[in-house]
């Protein structure tokens, strides 16, 4: 029942804002369904995996237990950012209707995408966080912004509508059998099993191309570092770390799907993509002087890490689903100051920011912290994860890539750290006078902080026992 | 061939030779009203639920809330009639007409038994290259939009094509509800997007969540 209640309750209380004295109380209203969710999501991190629903459309597994305990949480720390920013930032009340709406519309949409059971299903629902999120970007006064929303929704059209027509390829391609096509995750048939054809690898082509493009991953990421950039930093925040979760969750179970019972199928291409989109992005970074550009050049990179990861499969899983998660926290942590950070020195030109740890504390601590991890530094989990991933390419004898990963890993950490490191350390060139930043402000980016230590040092046995029923699904077993 | 997809192999193409955006809009409404007539040849006689919302997507969706959709916002802006599909010289065309065989080839690959269903997927396919071609060459959010709904229609031709692969009703109505909520946002961005009378603002002074 609680399952339903995280899909419908924010869509049916975004209805409620047609009321005007609903719509007054807009904000608050945001951040009660979002501490609801949360609360029911990481509930059901601790429950078992829930039998089928709604004729089979609905099943809660390990992935969805997984992401929801994640991806529910961050959603609602950056309720609480905007919460604080309207409140420190009167003007913008005037919008909060609109985005409250398209919030609570993003957030039924999440939850759906998590707990589908059917991959047509899911794919309608991250539609649907599309067409949610798009508006949302848009900055009203902002020409720039505008045109970033509309790149935005024309990749991920176009994405999306390939992933749709790789599923029908799928489905084309198991026609002949009486048993097949089925799209539920729990019944659909492997390819391997079937006698593999055209129509199968041309279907699984369309449908890593289209995720990809949600993902952010080569070819088709171009629209990734402007939306980044025009976004407000709340909105950055939700695709970074909730929307880029909800895409990866419909490629595992794809991947879980269809290769049960060939773990390399797709998995040069994935190692390809992957490799090119860290390569394409390690120059961006070198390049870009934007602080969000460069947060969203890294993402890029994450994303190129996350497919080599998912291509290597094996021994790599585990490690992949702890960056995963590091990554979900890093991104919020790192958008949202990025965000504080533009408000305050009304900049993003990295060479302009400076001294930032003397000058915003709170700011110079989550940034600092944050790009440790960001990094890769121990004691973070995305530093694990990256070992097991490497350990996982040594193991498996590709030697070529290992070296690819490792010099390209090197140079996007040389080119983030010396444009980062002087915004922290280096001299104030002026001096500022800041209103004084509260705790409570902070504390979201302190509960996400928190969240990428404990993965780091101390994984808990509840996620760590999840985490491992994810990698055994990832790993076609 | 079925002189329907000869229909609509002429309206994927025709707007592509004829640069105004009255003809663009015409061949996105000739695509989904002809992809219904197919679908009622096709399908078997529409009593159920499913064949109805396969009617009312290509038909009303397609044929006529996309391509209306986009007109009024053009029509209330007096925007000047010309607007060429893809760039009007030889080498666009010639690029036009190679996809189509290499469409053409691909979809003989595919589905190697000549019959129905190589036709509509060499149909669907050209609409999906075509689609990109245009894509590919237009910078204005117009002619984007054109070539996003035109893949769109490309996939829907291909759905048609499968044979025995009925979704159910909750997917195919999900699917329409997207497909709708698209339009509405295009319709949206047509008229912000590229707004010469916006407010401007200032990015350093901005005050954003």
């Amino acid at each position: 029942m609680s399952i339903l209640v995280l899909v419908l309750m924010p869509a049916v209380l975004s209805a409620c804002l047609l009321v005007r004295s609903v719509r007054v109380h807009a904000t608050q209203l945001l951040v009660a369904v979002a501490g609801i969710v949360s609360v029911l999501a990481v509930s059901e991190a601790v429950h078992a995996d829930s039998p089928r629903m709604l004729d089979g459309f609905v099943r809660v597994d390990a992935t969805s237990r997984l992401f929801l305990a994640v991806v529910d949480p961050i959603f609602f720390g950056v309720c609480l950012y905007v919460w604080n920013r309207v409140a420190t930032a009167p003007v913008l009340q005037a919008g909060m209707t609109r985005f409250v709406a398209l919030a609570l519309w993003f957030l039924s949409a999440v939850n759906a995408v998590l707990v589908a059971n059917h991959l047509l299903v899911a794919w309608i629902a991250l539609e649907t966080t599309t067409l949610a999120a798009a508006p949302l970007i848009v900055r009203p006064r902002m020409r720039a912004s505008r045109q970033a929303s509309w790149r935005y929704l024309l990749f991920s059209s176009v994405g999306l509508g390939l992933a749709l027509l790789g599923f029908m390829c799928i489905a084309r391609g198991t026609q002949p059998d009486p048993a097949a096509p089925s799209f539920f995750v729990d019944g659909a048939l492997p390819l391997a099993a079937a006698a593999p054809n055209l129509w199968h690898r041309l279907g699984l082509a369309l449908l890593l191309l289209g995720l990809g493009t949600k993902l952010g991953l080569a070819p088709m990421y171009s629209w990734l570092p402007e939306a980044y950039d025009e976004a407000p930093p709340a909105v950055t925040a939700l695709l970074a770390a909730v929307q880029f979760n909800c895409a990866l969750v419909v490629l595992l179970r794809v991947l879980q799907c269809y290769r049960s019972n060939e773990p390399k199928l797709v998995a040069a291409e994935l190692v390809a993509m992957g490799i090119v989109s860290m390569l394409v992005s390690t120059f961006s970074l070198i390049a870009t002087r934007n602080l969000k550009r460069l947060l969203a050049y890294a993402s890029i990179n994450h994303a190129g890490v996350i497919a080599i990861g998912l291509g290597i499969g094996k021994t790599a899983s585990y490690g992949l689903l702890l960056y995963v998660l590091s990554n979900a926290f890093i991104k919020a942590v790192l958008f949202l100051t990025a965000g504080k950070i533009k408000a305050h020195y009304r900049t993003k030109d990295t060479r302009r920011i400076s001294g930032l740890i003397k000058d915003l504390p709170y700011s110079g601590v989550f940034l600092m912290v944050g790009s440790f991890a960001l990094l890769g530094f121990p004691p973070f989990g995305s530093f694990f994860g990256e070992v097991l991933i490497l350990s996982a390419l040594v193991s498996s004898g590709r030697m070529l890539v290992f070296a690819l990963f490792c010099l390209l890993i090197t140079m996007s950490f040389v080119a983030t750290g010396r444009t980062i490191f002087p915004m922290i350390w280096g001299e104030a060139e002026e001096q500022h006078s800041w209103p004084r930043q509260t705790f409570l402000s902070a504390s979201p980016k302190i509960a996400f902080l928190v969240a990428l230590v404990v993965l780091g040092l101390y994984v808990p046995p509840v996620v760590g026992d999840l985490i491992r029923q994810v990698a055994v699904s990832v790993e076609g077993r | 061939m079925n002189p329907l997809l000869i229909a609509l192999l002429a309206v994927l193409l025709g707007p592509l030779f004829v640069g105004t955006w009255r003809t663009s809009l015409w061949g996105l409404s000739m695509q989904g009203l002809l992809m219904a007539w197919l679908a009622l040849r096709l399908g078997p006689h529409p009593s159920t639920p499913s064949a109805w919302l396969t009617l009312i997507d290509l038909a009303l969706l397609r044929g006529v809330a996309a391509p209306t959709a986009l007109y009024q916002v053009l029509r209330a802006r007096n925007v000047p009639a010309r607007h060429d599909a893809i760039p009007p010289n030889l080498l666009s065309w010639t690029l036009a007409l190679g996809s189509v065989l290499v469409a053409f080839n691909f979809a003989q690959v595919l589905v190697p038994a000549p019959a129905m269903e190589q036709s509509i997927v060499s149909v669907a396919a050209t609409g999906l290259m075509l689609g990109f071609l245009v894509l590919a060459t237009q910078s204005a959010t117009f002619g984007q939009m054109i070539a996003v709904l035109r893949i769109e229609n490309a996939i829907a031709l291909f759905e048609l094509s499968g044979e025995g692969h009925a979704q159910s009703v909750a997917i195919q109505v999900g699917q329409m509800l997207v497909v709708a909520a698209s339009i509405v946002l295009y319709r949206w961005y047509l008229n912000t997007v590229d707004d010469p009378d916006a407010p401007l603002g200032d990015d350093a002074s901005e005050v954003a969540l």
